[in-house]
C-alpha cells in the first residue's frame, strides 16, 4: 500500500472516530464511571477509525474525494481533477463539519464561559495582580541582577552547547538527504527520539538532571540543552529540506562525495536561517530558565524525596543540602512579589 | 573517423509517477563534436543529459563511455557504487540553465568546486585546495574572460557572467565531455551569443566534446556540428544542422510553430 493511502485512511478514520464519539456521548450520555473504562473506549475508538478507513476506501473507489484523499493525494494526481466550489464537494463538507464539531466539543471541554470572563470581581483581582508587575519591590534588585546574569548565561550555555549536536543531527533528520532504505531507518529513529525528547517538558528534564548533577544552574542548563538540541534539530532539518536543488546538482556533477555536497551546496544555503533560529532559541531559553529556576527552588526538597526513596534518602539529602545553590531561578518573579 | 566517445543504446527513463521521459533513445557521440539536442519543453532533453552523468538513474538501456586511457568502453549504467559514479562525473562537466553557482561563495571558490572530485573529503571540508588547483582555476577563469572577478561573491554577477563562471567550474574538472542543459535559456540574445561563443572556444581550443540542449534553432544552425531532435522521448531527427528547415521545424515543434530568430 502506498504511504499516502495510509495517511488518507488515518485522517478519514480519525474524523469518523470524532463523529462516532460525539454521537455516542450525545445518545447515551455516559457517566464518568463508564468513561473511565479505557479498554472499552479504545475498542470504540479504533473500531470507528477502522470503520472510517473502510468508508474512505469505498468513497474514493467510487470517485468521491474524501478530505484525506484531498490532503494527501500525490502531486501528479492533483492535476487530473478539476477545481470545484468547496460546498459542492464531499471533502469540503467533511472539512467544515469536522471543524464545527471540533469547535463545539472544544467549547464544552474547556468550559468556555463568557460569564466568567466578564465577572467584575474576578477582573479586579486580575487587575491587582497585573498592577503588581509595575510596582516592583526594588529591595531585591541587587540580588535579582545577579540572578538575571546567571539566567542569561545558563540560557547561553544551553544554546551554545546544543549547536554542534543539532548541526550534525539536522542533516540526518532531513528527508531529502536520507535517501535509501538504511538511511531512512536512521532518519526515522532520529526523528522519533527527538520527538520524544521534545515532548518531555523541560521541567522534567531539570528534575532528572538535578538528581544526576545536583540542584543548581548546571542541572537547569543541561535540561535546556537537551530541549534545545531537539528543537533546533527539527527547525534546522526543515530548512535543509527546503534548500534549492540546483547547487546540489551542480556540486554533484563535479563528482563530489556526499559530505562535500552537504558542506558546499547545502550549508551555505541554510547558514543564515540557522543563525536566526539559534538566536531565537537563546531567547526562548532565557524565558524557560526563569520558570525552571522558580520550580527548582520551591520544590527542591520534594525532588530529593521523590527521586531517592528509602534509606538512601537521608544521607543523600544531607550531602546535597550543603550545596545550597539554585537552578538559576527567575529573577523577574521576585520583583513583583510586593504587588501581590 | 575515430570511435565514438559515447554510445547510447535504447536508453529508457520512466519516473516513479509513471511519466516516461525517454522511450528508447539510441545515438552515438563522436569525439570532439558540438552536439546539440533540440526539442520542446518536456521532450526529455534534460532527462537525457542527466542520465548520461547519472544525476538521474535510467530505467534501462546502455551508455557506453570510451575511457581515454584504456581505449575501452565501460557501461556506465553498471556502476552501482558511489565511487564509480563519481569517477564518471569527474569526466563529464555540466552547466545548467540556472547556472547553479553557490551564491554566497566567491567566484574562485565556485570554480574550485570543479576540483572537489579530485580533492580528498577531509582537505576539501577545510577548504585546503592545492596551489596547483588555484592556478588551474585562474587559467579557466582567464579562458572565459572573467578572472578579474575572482574574489567577488557569485551572486553579485550578471546572468551571463555567472554562466561563464559555471563553464570555468566545469572545465576545472578537466572533463572529456561538457554537458550543457539549456545554457542560454535564461539569457538575453546578445549574452546568449557570448556564452555560446565561449562554448565553441572550449570545443575548438580544448577539444572537449560538447552535448548541449537548446531552444533556438537559429543558435543551433550557428554553433552545432550535429543535431538531434527529441519529441516526447524519442529521436525524430538526427543529422546536419543546416538541413533543419521549416518542414523539419514543424515536425519537431508541431504544426503551425513559428521560429524565433535571434541575431
Amino acid at each position: 500500500m502506498k504511504s499516502y493511502a495510509v495517511r488518507r485512511y488515518l485522517l478519514d478514520g480519525f474524523t469518523m472516530a470524532l463523529f462516532v464519539g460525539v454521537a455516542l456521548s450525545l445518545a447515551l450520555s455516559p457517566t464518568e464511571q463508564q468513561l473511565l473504562n479505557l479498554p472499552r473506549l479504545a475498542w470504540i475508538f479504533f473500531g470507528s477509525v477502522l470503520w472510517g478507513a473502510v468508508v474512505s476506501y469505498f468513497l474514493n473507489k467510487n470517485k468521491i474525494k474524501t478530505l484525506g484523499e484531498k490532503l494527501f493525494e500525490p502531486e501528479y494526481e492533483k492535476g487530473k481533477s478539476e477545481a470545484k466550489p468547496l460546498l459542492t464537494t464531499f471533502w469540503g463538507w467533511q472539512l467544515l463539519i469536522t471543524i464545527l464539531v471540533l469547535f463545539i466539543v472544544g467549547v464544552y471541554k474547556t468550559k468556555f464561559s463568557i460569564d466568567e470572563l466578564l465577572n467584575e470581581d474576578g477582573f479586579i483581582g486580575a487587575k491587582r495582580l497585573f498592577a503588581g508587575i509595575f510596582a516592583p519591590n526594588w529591595d531585591v534588585l541587587p540580588r535579582a541582577v545577579l540572578n538575571i546574569i546567571e539566567t542569561i548565561f545558563m540560557a547561553f550555555m544551553a544554546t551554545f552547547l546544543a549547536i554542534p549536536f543539532a548541526f550534525v543531527l539536522s542533516f540526518m533528520a532531513a528527508k531529502n538527504i536520507m535517501k535509501g532504505s538504511f538511511a531512512f531507518v536512521i532518519y526515522m529513529t532520529i526523528r522519533t527520539v527527538l520527538n520524544v525528547t521534545r515532548s518531555v517538558e523541560a521541567l522534567i528534564w531539570a528534575i532528572i538532571f538535578s538528581v544526576w548533577v545536583g540542584i543548581g544552574p548546571f542541572a537547569g542548563m543541561l535540561a535546556l540543552m537537551i530541549h534545545s538540541i531537539a528543537s533546533l534539530t527539527k527547525q534546522y532539518s526543515e530548512m535543509v529540506e527546503t534548500v534549492n536543488q540546483g547547487p546540489i546538482e551542480s556540486v554533484q556533477s563535479c563528482g563530489a562525495t556526499n559530505l562535500q555536497i552537504i558542506w558546499y551546496a547545502i550549508v551555505p544555503q541554510v547558514l543564515l536561517p540557522y543563525i536566526s533560529f539559534t538566536v531565537y532559541r537563546w531567547d526562548i531559553n532565557v524565558r524557560m530558565a526563569t520558570i525552571i529556576g522558580l520550580v527548582g527552588r520551591r520544590n527542591w526538597n520534594n525532588v530529593d524525596q521523590i527521586s531517592r526513596p528509602g534509606h538512601v534518602a537521608g544521607s543523600w539529602n544531607n550531602h546535597r543540602r550543603h550545596r545550597t545553590c539554585r537552578l538559576g531561578y527567575g529573577s523577574g518573579i521576585r520583583l513583583y512579589q510586593r504587588g501581590t | 573517423m575515430s570511435d565514438p566517445i559515447l554510445k547510447i543504446k535504447n536508453l529508457v527513463k520512466t519516473y516513479p509517477n509513471g511519466v516516461s521521459a525517454l522511450k528508447g533513445v539510441t545515438f552515438d557521440v563522436k569525439k570532439g563534436e558540438f552536439l546539440v539536442i533540440i526539442g520542446l519543453s518536456g521532450s526529455g532533453k534534460s532527462t537525457l543529459l542527466r542520465c548520461l552523468n547519472r544525476l538521474h538513474d535510467p530505467s534501462s538501456g546502455e551508455v557506453l563511455f570510451l575511457d581515454p586511457e584504456t581505449q575501452k568502453y565501460t557501461d556506465t549504467l553498471k556502476f552501482d557504487s558511489n565511487s564509480g559514479i563519481r569517477l564518471l562525473r569527474k569526466k563529464m562537466g555540466m552547466i545548467f540553465q540556472h547556472y547553479n553557482l553557490i551564491p554566497r561563495h566567491t567566484v574562485l571558490m565556485n570554480v574550485l568546486m570543479g576540483r572537489l572530485g579530485s580533492t580528498s573529503t577531509f582537505k576539501s571540508l577545510l577548504g585546503l585546495f592545492s596551489p596547483a588547483d588555484k592556478t588551474e582555476a585562474f587559467k579557466y577563469l582567464n579562458l572565459v574572460g572573467i578572472s578579474e572577478k575572482a574574489y567577488v561573491r557569485a551572486d553579485q554577477l550578471s546572468g551571463g557572467q555567472q554562466q561563464r563562471v559555471a563553464i570555468a567550474r566545469a572545465l576545472a574538472q578537466q572533463p572529456q565531455i561538457l554537458l550543457a542543459d539549456e545554457p542560454v535559456a535564461s539569457l538575453d540574445p546578445v549574452t546568449s551569443h557570448t556564452v555560446m561563443e565561449y562554448l565553441r572556444k572550449v570545443n575548438e581550443e580544448l577539444g572537449i566534446t560538447i552535448i548541449c540542449s537548446l531552444h533556438f534553432v537559429s543558435l543551433v544552425r550557428q554553433y552545432a556540428t550535429r543535431v538531434i531532435a527529441l519529441k516526447a522521448g524519442e529521436i525524430v531527427y538526427e543529422g546536419d544542422p543546416k538541413n533543419v528547415n521549416d518542414a523539419w521545424f514543424e515536425k519537431i515543434y508541431g504544426q503551425g510553430a513559428k521560429e524565433i530568430h535571434t541575431k
